[in-house]
């Protein structure tokens, strides 16, 4: 069963363990690829991971030049081919997020690859795989409607569980803001 | 048998000319399952890799736990014994030249035995942890007791877990932390956790945590701050540090008050009710609220989910018991369960996050001043005579009670104490009063260290022998659960190091006691007399054999034979270990903290972790990522209090009390009470907090009051700053 990368945006307690563990794939040569943002810092201690979200049309890969990012056929957007990349940088200020880093060093560009030695075999990515607090998560389509399903505040100001953000990603995300709609046991 | 609704079937990745060794975290009581990966050319741990089917964390883990194989081969380590000759050199870590074991140990010896000879076999002690393995923790007991022949031993679990111990055998007569399995935690249906930072400090307990609100069920947080976990809760009862014995009081009052007491339970399986319902009649919500600036709305509303919660778990941790109430504080929050009858079947419970990787097992098998293994007393003639047995020495030549850890310094300053053996532990970070306890290291005539890294507390030592990190050597632990699991070797010890069983065995025979330990030769035969010595205790661990362990996922104590399942339940058959059966609701009049603010200190000073360290930090401070995340300590400060000292975020300014001061850069967060300020404790020399904190002890845990103290912030001058 084909199972995709889930956020669960409210979950996130910073502990960064994402970022520490992103270095352990195998294939990322020690740099993590994602992002863990204070949201509020003055005031709460709200936080939230950023990784690709391995958008089905990606503003990144159309952006190149040098056609060195690939799509997996698991949809999983690749980091950018060693030998094509010419370092122009197009896919930084193209992608949405601000997802893709770049190495000045090698004039390189890399970002999360869904860890596709694993991903391709249905193993969970390293993020997902450790995130203690279950913001990360490796699920079904069945499960992730159950839980947008479940989660789907619209509270006349922000609705948790969109179909997409800017245009439509392999990784699917929930907002803050689920448990407002989830009905209290007594 | 374990496989919640968490457990999911998954295969790990193997890296080409790479093996996985399954073990657990090297760091907190959650013992996180992972595997190690190992290169097989070079026989070199070279990463991790997530262990999904170990039932506790299912491939979880924290930053910490991720990184924590980078300790192994670090450049840091220690590689031969080190010799300081130079003893003005104390304190720093200059001085010290190579040396052979053989040299070493006879150095240790001859000193040992000039100031044995001169001032007696108490004048020298043994400072231990539990951030090794029960079978490391058994046998320095009993070296201190027989190779080393002194009174004088304690350990680091009186900064720790020590009020945790004291209350549960207060209260229940037996000490599990908890009182169930973790994998209860996301069926309850009220979590109310006091005093635990959960999302910093016990990381993989997040997600079953989270799943409780998804339910529907409810979360109530004590904390003056409002931390990552009580950003989420239903109610946050932020109260003033170092009260939290008037807010249990409090909560227990309206518990009782409106009608949710079970009185079945509490005729049956209970003493000190009625005793109990007097004292807490006084804490009303708005006394309550007086004495612990929480609104009375807030603790009404708290006392009414716990009441009508058909299943929950009271947890605490450090907030609570480092508090020179902590026994106290324990044993009221324990009173909550006891009342309302929540407790002794499944999902309903009682737990404390135990802080140290073996927290639990450490303090159960004699490495305490009072105790002896399977938590025997050494005050009792009958527990002294089973385990003089197993170690074959008469009951005379048992030492007599020491003191505590903090108490162990007041001696050394006072030169009835002359010699240390330290390992597994820092207290030149960890203890309180920094400023004491470092001169009184500095003064001993002889100091020898067992690390695997040079801390600041090996700054002060002699002979520095070099032992080797969790991931060279095999044993077990106890986790936060009463789980008794199994560490595996992933790697050969590097250089000349030698886990710390070997060194104790060999140092015995220097000296002169080699008949008590020579036939120890490997950590099995070390495993196997501690299992034997712990027979017959309440903490019986004879059944729990390392095959064992490795069929059903960890063993939980008591499990007294080989047939025995061990017990991941406590209390099911409603029977308590105090003589009568009974569990005990304790009456505990309100003593609020031992310094309260005053004009010239006017904050409440409290300490804690952050996530990306552990303890005194000699560990993760040295991990390039971990420190990248946090390399220094900071003072958090509420915005209204900064602006009235004058002071923004970033900026430099003295901290101090009445015993020390120290410089940190200023977080400003609203999540934090207007009268506290917040210092983690992970750091060393100047930028220790611990230079502050007050050695206010508990009078039963003899645990010292980090957890609130008077201070004062002062602003530097600029030009002071540069």
């Amino acid at each position: 069963m084909k199972k995709r990368l889930y956020l669960e945006l409210e979950n996130c307690i910073g502990c960064r363990s994402c970022l520490a563990a992103c270095t352990q794939c195998g294939g990322h040569e020690q740099r993590n690829r994602n992002y863990v943002y204070d949201v509020n810092p003055f005031v709460n201690r709200q936080t939230m991971p950023l990784m690709c979200l391995h958008c089905v049309n990606p503003a990144c890969a159309r952006s190149c030049p040098a056609q060195a990012i690939q799509i997996h056929e698991t949809g999983a957007v690749l980091s950018a081919l060693v030998e094509k990349c010419i370092g122009c940088q197009n896919c930084t200020i193209a992608c949405p997020y601000g997802i893709p880093k770049f190495d000045t060093e090698q004039n390189l560009m890399y970002k999360c690859d869904m860890c596709i030695d694993r991903s391709k075999d249905g193993i969970p990515p390293m993020c997902a795989s450790v995130c203690p607090s279950n913001t990360i998560q490796w699920l079904s389509d069945e499960e992730i409607e159950a839980k947008q399903r479940q989660f789907n505040l619209n509270n006349g100001k922000w609705v948790t569980s969109m179909p997409y953000l800017e245009g439509e990603t392999n990784v699917k995300v929930n907002l803050p803001g689920i448990l407002q709609g989830v009905t209290k046991l007594f | 048998m374990q496989r919640d609704k968490f457990f999911k079937e998954i295969e790990n990745v193997r890296h080409p000319n790479e093996t996985l060794i399954k073990t657990h975290c090297a760091y907190c009581g959650m013992q996180c399952g992972m595997n190690l990966r190992v290169n097989t050319q070079t026989n070199k741990i070279v990463g991790v890799e997530p262990r999904y089917d170990w039932p506790v964390n299912v491939g979880k883990m924290c930053p910490k736990g991720v990184t924590a194989y980078q300790q192994t081969n670090h450049d840091d380590r220690i590689l031969k014994p080190l010799i300081r000759d130079d003893a003005s050199l104390k304190g720093t870590t200059k001085g010290f030249r190579e040396a052979s074991w053989d040299e070493a140990y006879d150095l240790v010896a001859s000193k040992f035995k000039e100031l044995q000879d001169q001032y007696g076999k108490d004048s020298l002690s043994v400072f231990s942890g539990v951030s090794m393995t029960n079978e490391k923790c058994y046998l320095t007991g009993k070296f201190a007791r027989v190779a080393m022949q002194t009174r004088y031993i304690d350990y680091n679990g009186r900064f720790c877990m020590s009020s945790a111990a004291g209350g549960f055998l207060r209260s229940f007569g037996v000490d599990r932390g908890s009182t169930l399995p973790w994998t209860d935690i996301h069926e309850t249906d009220c979590l109310f956790i006091a005093g635990s930072n959960t999302a910093e400090c016990h990381p993989t307990s997040m997600f079953r945590v989270w799943h409780v609100q998804e339910r529907g069920g409810y979360l109530i947080v004590a904390d003056p701050r409002e931390t990552p976990i009580a950003r989420r809760a239903d109610v946050h009862l932020d109260l003033r540090p170092g009260t939290d014995l008037a807010l249990a009081n409090g909560i227990l009052n309206l518990l009782i008050q409106n009608g949710y007491a079970d009185e079945e339970f509490v005729n049956d399986h209970t003493n000190g009710f009625e005793e109990t319902k007097e004292l807490v009649k006084e804490f009303t919500p708005e006394y309550t609220s007086e004495l612990t600036g929480v609104s009375p709305e807030k603790i009404i509303r708290a006392a009414e989910i716990y009441g009508k919660a058909p299943n929950a778990i009271v947890m605490f941790a450090r907030g609570i018991e480092q508090q020179h109430k902590g026994v106290d504080n324990v044993s009221a929050y324990t009173n909550m369960a006891l009342v309302t009858g929540k407790i002794g079947r499944p999902k309903a419970g009682v737990a404390t996050f135990t802080g140290q990787g073996n927290g639990q097992g450490g303090r159960e098998h004699g490495q305490k001043s009072d105790l002896l293994p399977g938590y025997r007393k050494l005050t009792n003639p009958k527990h002294v005579e089973e385990v003089c047995q197993v170690w074959g020495i008469t009951p005379e030549e048992m030492p007599q009670p020491g003191v505590s850890a903090y108490e162990m310094f007041e001696l050394m300053e006072e030169k009835t104490i002359r010699g240390l053996y330290l390992l597994c532990s820092n207290p030149a970070v960890s203890a309180p009063n920094q400023n004491f306890v470092r001169k009184a290291l500095k003064g001993l005539d002889f100091m020898v260290c067992s690390d695997f890294y040079l801390s600041e507390s090996a700054e002060y030592a002699d002979v520095i022998l070099p032992s080797v990190t969790w991931s060279e050597d095999e044993g077990t632990v106890t986790n936060l659960e009463g789980r008794i699991i199994k560490i595996n070797k992933a790697q050969e010890p590097i250089g000349e190091s030698k886990p710390d069983w070997q060194i104790q065995v060999e140092l015995a025979e220097k000296l002169g006691r080699g008949k008590y330990f020579s036939h120890l030769k490997t950590a099995s035969d070390v495993a196997d007399e501690f299992r034997l010595a712990s027979k017959g205790g309440y903490a019986d661990y004879y059944g729990a054999t390392w095959d064992k362990i490795d069929k059903q996922d960890g063993v939980f104590w008591p499990c007294r034979d080989e047939n025995d399942p061990g017990t991941p339940h406590m209390f099911l058959d409603k029977k308590f270990y105090h003589p009568d059966g009974k569990a005990k609701i304790c009456a505990l009049p309100y003593r609020p903290p031992a310094e309260e603010p005053n004009e010239e200190y006017p904050l409440r000073l409290t300490t804690g972790r952050v996530v990306f360290h552990y303890l005194s930090g000699n560990q993760t401070r040295r991990i390039q990522f971990l420190r990248d995340m946090c390399p220094e300590p900071y003072v958090e400060v509420h915005p209204e209090t900064a602006a009235k000292y004058h002071i923004e975020h970033e900026e430099r300014v003295r901290l101090f009390s009445r015993r020390g001061e120290a410089v940190y850069k200023v977080k400003i967060t609203e999540a934090i009470r207007k009268d506290t300020v917040f210092v983690p404790y992970h750091f060393g020399h100047e930028q220790s907090i611990n230079l502050l904190t007050i050695p206010a002890l508990d009078p039963i845990s003899r645990m010292p009051e980090f957890k609130a103290c008077a201070a004062q912030i002062e602003k530097l001058e600029m030009k002071k700053v540069q």
